[in-house]
């Protein structure tokens, strides 16, 4: 019952390290880089102003990071299970709000709450899959996508009802302004993009170098073959949404200090964790980095170019445009 | 490739779905008082008033809190004897649930109607208001507004709908004016303006009318920046923005999460601004705001609708409110607490549950308000409150004061709020 597989064969069965480096896909690498020169250039004629231009490039490049942080676990649970996952937000959220409880409650450092909301979140993950998602496994993509649809309604609302909707927030001791060739950022906004580095970085080598990664590859392309080759496909199924789970926690916790806590704080992530699964190509936990970066850049330039305009506009205008013209996503294989 | 359109499809359901707010399914409502507790003390009638709010989604905090103050109010109307002219007859209040959603906002309206409420109060988003108004026009039954700045609502030519809270109009003219008012007695008068606004009908509201004001008044504005309440994340190039316009003032016209945000890029990006001057903003008055920014927040203005703390009544209303549900009052909840005596003292007024005599009354009548402003809350024939006029408070030691006009001050303004 599973649909084709998307993830290009040769691809699992050469993991030599110096073949996938040749194979980068160099020719779209610069076509995006010259889009994202061109718009800001356009973005410098348009506000005359270099100090602008270079905060909206900082703050987008940071910005992207997140958005790239949140996506990954959301790409690797589509590639692997087939799994359009609405309720990704609603982890993130219930990662916001234990990072809270840790900070505000326990008088933890921010950072050291990720010793307490990865296993948390890694093992909601494990039970939300073996037992809720579980039996919907091979069923049409529709199936799934409601249920984690109902997930994410139950998740939000429980929030609503045990912790009220009223805001809260986590700061970060020493957090302040940090001057980058002209421009400003928090630090606790390059600490979230180094993570966000940190964390693909972890997933690429998990998923490259070591036989779970393997497994986890060969379910993603043919499961039928998978479990003929000896894998068991359903305890895969179940890591691999508890990993995508923790990478939620992951997010939760290194975003804490930049958003307000709210029960649908997860939610506003969740358009454009979407948007950047596809145009990273879908489950590709590097693209999904890349991505990021796409749409953080898009978003900032896109409010230089377009003043008066929803940041959003641009955003999506990108995403159409990748949807006509490369529909695997700027960086996915080029499968079919 | 179909996996990936259904991505997409996905992508623009979440997109839906969260500019919607994403919560629960309708019907969940909170009439805990419901049949059996009419009768008591020789009334003979319980009239039902409708009380329409966001009770989950993204504004569910403030909605819940303006739920709690019409109850608040309904408890003390019959604590004190109900509605006389009809025989002592008690009021109950049945609310219903938003979500934020206007299709669901107008559906709600229409079964609280079918459940026979004499009168409603709501809505807090604009969108939602428009949509129930005209449920309330059609069932001819007066809808009170306790927030919903748009213009447009009253413009549609209803006679049932009314507004206690300034329309944007005059909040945007009242916030420029405060602002001249506060940096010329400061001796440094605002020269240039920069303004940063929520692209709604709201922002742009306030923005039209303070331009328009500001002008007037001979200060210089630019550069005039919107953003996307729902989905911003960072303003730190915004501000830049401004810093290299070398504005001397921030007009800020929002919300609560996005006040956050440009509190702390203002913060980071240190723009050399005299003030961060908040017109209607839903952040910089708020009692979490310099909780949630710390430092950050302080010296913030914001020209708004605010309830008078320096009320004693209204004392007394925040202390119920704390003892009773363990929250800081917000403004909404003092709107709604008052709409609800506006429904209440157009029934004491007409002497029926006729939809038709409680709206003529109400259109006449003058009650009294807990919220800072020219005078009783009195309608015009548009059904704007005549009185509602913003006051001005400030963050000063990490506690919201009102500031200006100087019968509401509770404390000087500090101006250039920033050294």
């Amino acid at each position: 019952m599973t649909s084709q597989p998307m993830v290009a064969d040769q691809e699992t069965r050469t993991p030599t390290p110096s073949a996938w480096w040749a194979r980068l896909p160099w020719l779209r690498i610069g076509i995006v880089l010259a889009a994202v020169v061109a718009a800001i250039v356009l973005a410098y004629l348009r506000s005359g102003s270099t100090v602008v231009v270079t905060q909206a490039v900082v703050t987008g490049i940071l910005i992207g990071g997140v958005y790239g942080l949140v996506a990954m676990g959301l790409t690797l649970i589509f590639g692997v299970l087939d799994i359009v996952n609405f309720a990704h937000g609603s982890f993130l959220a219930i990662a916001l709000f234990l990072s809270y409880y840790l900070v505000a409650g326990m008088g933890m450092h921010p950072y050291l709450a990720l010793l307490i909301v990865l296993p948390a979140m890694f093992l909601l993950g494990a039970l939300v899959q073996r037992f809720v998602l579980a039996g919907a496994m091979g069923k049409p993509l529709e199936n799934q996508l409601l249920i984690t649809l109902g997930i994410s309604l139950v998740i939000e609302n429980s929030l609503l009802l045990f912790f009220g909707a009223n805001p809260r927030s986590v700061s970060l001791p020493g957090d302040q302004g940090v001057a980058i060739l002209g421009a400003v950022a928090e630090l606790s906004r390059i600490l979230a993009f180094v993570g966000a580095l940190v964390l693909a970085g972890l997933l690429f080598l998990l998923l490259r170098r070591t036989s779970l990664g393997t497994a986890i590859r060969a379910v993603a392309a043919n499961d039928a073959g998978a479990q003929m080759v000896g894998i068991d496909t359903r305890w895969i199924y179940m890591l691999t949404f508890a990993i995508g789970t923790a990478c939620a926690g992951a997010a939760g916790v290194l975003v804490a200090p930049l958003v307000t806590i709210e029960p649908v704080t997860g939610a506003l992530f969740n358009i454009i964790a979407f948007v950047v699964v596809v145009l990273g190509g879908m489950g590709n936990v590097v693209g999904a980095l890349l991505g990021g970066l796409v749409v953080g850049l898009a978003e900032q330039l896109g409010a230089l170019l377009l003043p008066g305009q929803s940041p959003l506009l641009v955003v999506f205008i990108v995403f159409v445009l990748v949807l006509l013209l490369r529909p695997q996503g700027l960086f996915g294989r080029s499968g079919s | 490739m179909r996996k990936t359109w259904t991505v997409a499809a996905a992508a623009a359901l979440a997109l839906v779905m969260s500019s919607c707010g994403g919560s629960t399914p309708p019907g969940a409502d909170t009439d805990d008082n419901a049949d059996g507790t009419q009768g008591g003390g020789g009334s003979t009638e319980t009239i039902k008033i409708g009380s329409l709010h966001p009770l989950t989604g993204g504004a569910a905090a403030d909605g819940q809190q303006m739920d709690n103050g019409a109850q608040l109010a309904v408890d003390a109307i019959n604590e004190a004897g109900g509605i006389e002219s009809m025989g002592g007859a008690k009021l109950e209040l049945v609310s219903a649930d938003t979500q934020g959603k206007p299709e669901i906002g107008q559906s709600e309206a229409q079964r609280l109607v079918q459940e026979g409420v004499i009168g409603l109060v709501g809505t807090y988003q604009s969108a939602v208001t428009a949509n129930v108004s005209t449920v309330a026009e059609r069932a001819k039954i007066p809808l009170v507004i306790d927030v919903s700045s748009a213009d447009s609502i009253l413009q549609q030519g209803y006679s049932f709908t009314f507004r206690v809270q300034p329309s944007s109009q005059v909040l945007g003219t009242g916030g420029a004016q405060y602002l001249a008012e506060v940096s010329e007695a400061a001796g440094e008068p605002a020269q240039k303006v920069a303004i940063l606004h929520e692209q709604g009908p709201f922002g742009s509201g306030v923005r039209d009318s303070f331009v328009a004001e500001a002008e007037a008044r001979g200060m210089e504005i630019g550069p005039v920046i919107s953003y996307d309440a729902a989905s911003v994340s960072d303003f730190t190039t915004q501000i830049t923005q401004v810093k290299a316009a070398e504005a001397d003032v921030l007009m800020v016209a929002g919300y609560y999460r996005d006040g956050v945000l440009v509190a702390q890029a203002v913060d980071t990006v240190d723009p050399g601004l005299n003030a961060v001057w908040g017109v209607a903003n839903g952040a910089f008055d708020l009692p979490q705001f310099p909780e949630e920014v710390g430092d950050a927040g302080e010296g913030y203005f914001d020209a708004n609708y605010h309830p008078d703390m320096t009320n004693p009544d209204m004392q007394a209303l925040a202390d119920l409110y704390r003892e009773t549900y363990d929250d800081e009052i917000r403004t909404g909840a003092v709107l709604a607490h008052d709409a609800v005596y506006v429904l209440a003292a157009g029934l004491e007024s007409a002497g029926e549950a006729d939809g038709q005599k409680v709206r003529d009354a109400i259109s006449e009548n003058e009650v009294p308000t807990l919220i800072a402003g020219n005078g009783p809350i009195s309608f015009d024939e548009v059904g704007e409150n005549t009185n509602a006029f913003p006051i001005l408070m400030q963050v000063q030691d990490g506690v919201v004061v009102q500031v200006h006009p100087e019968q509401f001050a509770e404390a000087d303004p500090i101006f250039p709020a920033f050294q």
